[in-house]
């Protein structure tokens, strides 16, 4: 039986309701089955022996290290290139890295002035005879 | 004040509205043993599997171990309910967002292309309220509470079956005590209704 007004229930009603349902709630609580019951267990003490395991704080600081030195490096690397080579060095690795040192033809014919072409067999002379030593 | 909301409010320490007296554990230990099973029946109840519900009830467990054991005892109890209520409300989302994209994928409209049901895992697991007692009462009570609001819901189990005082139940509901007063005003006005004869 309801009251007339359902926001000011009697309290001699409103109490028997209420202790049912928590009746209720704690024999459902109670009556979890054994398989449940013990994994719930096994949770229980699972958690309580996660926290008894101490935190390696090495692991802990292991990354956040790691991270600042990677970075460090990467700014390092940017900032302040690798040494450079010797000019001398330098010169003869540019040099034998192009390819125009082991080519004596010009790399690019279509550059190159088309006069050079016609006269191919007065310079093959030419250098035959200059490698030849001179009698005089 | 005179509404329902506020006869609720007589909070007794150590002493629950119905007399039960609410000891404070000594242990972190037993006060997990005291309140798991019925934080697996909140779980349950909540969420309606049980895997999800253990699940739920083990992560609370272990992040009120982790974080929160050096607090004062009488601390625990809206701190673990706070934290399964979180758990729980998670959970939930996740299956939301998983029912959406069931729902992309074409999955959630039927043949007739009415919208099917919210997605739920299936529960292998034997049906609990087999093993109760008086089965036809709780599963009564349960369906009703299930049909609440989720912010009446959680007021009603936390204040009406766990016994928190009112600040606890705010506290683990992480919502003012004038809230958990109206929620729960809600919530008795509601089942009073629905279960007018299972009294």
């Amino acid at each position: 039986m309801k009251s007339s007004d359902p926001y000011r229930p009697d309290d001699r009603e409103q109490e028997p309701f209420e202790r049912r349902a928590r009746e209720l709630w704690r024999e459902a609580a109670r009556q979890v089955d054994p398989t449940t019951a013990g994994r719930l267990r096994a949770a229980r003490r699972g958690a309580l022996q996660a926290a008894r395991v101490p935190v390696r704080h090495a692991t802990r600081w292991l990354i956040p290290t790691g991270a600042v030195a990677a970075i460090a490096l990467a700014a390092l690397m940017i900032w302040q290139p690798l040494p450079r080579a010797p000019a001398s060095m330098q010169a003869h690795q540019t040099a034998s890295a192009t390819p125009e040192a082991d080519n004596e033809l010009p790399p690019d014919a279509e550059k190159v002035d088309p006069a050079l072409y016609q006269n191919l067999d007065f310079y093959a002379w030419l250098a035959a005879n200059d490698s030849q030593p001179v009698n005089r | 004040m005179s509404t329902l909301a506020g006869t609720l409010d007589a909070d007794v320490p150590a002493r629950d509205r119905l007399g039960d007296v609410r000891e404070t554990p000594a242990t972190l230990d037993a006060f997990l043993a005291q309140v798991e099973r019925r934080a697996f029946r909140m779980a349950e109840l909540q969420l309606r599997q049980r895997e999800d519900a253990m699940d739920a009830v083990q992560d609370a467990m272990l992040r009120l171990v982790r974080h929160y054991r050096d607090k004062p005892a009488a601390e625990w109890a809206p701190l673990f309910w706070g934290i399964l209520r979180r758990r729980i409300v998670d959970l939930q989302r996740r299956r939301k967002v998983r029912s959406i994209v069931v729902g992309w994928l074409g999955g959630g409209r039927d043949d007739d292309g009415d919208e099917l049901p919210a997605w739920e895992p299936a529960d292998p697991g034997q049906d609990p309220l087999g093993r109760l007692h008086d089965l036809e009462s709780y599963a009564d009570m349960a369906a009703a509470v299930r049909k609440l609001p989720t912010r009446q819901r959680e007021a009603f189990i936390l204040r009406m079956l766990e016994g928190l005082d009112v600040a606890e139940t705010a506290q683990a509901m992480g919502c003012a005590e004038g809230s958990v007063k109206t929620h729960l005003s809600r919530a008795m006005h509601q089942l009073r209704d629905q279960l007018e004869d299972w009294r």
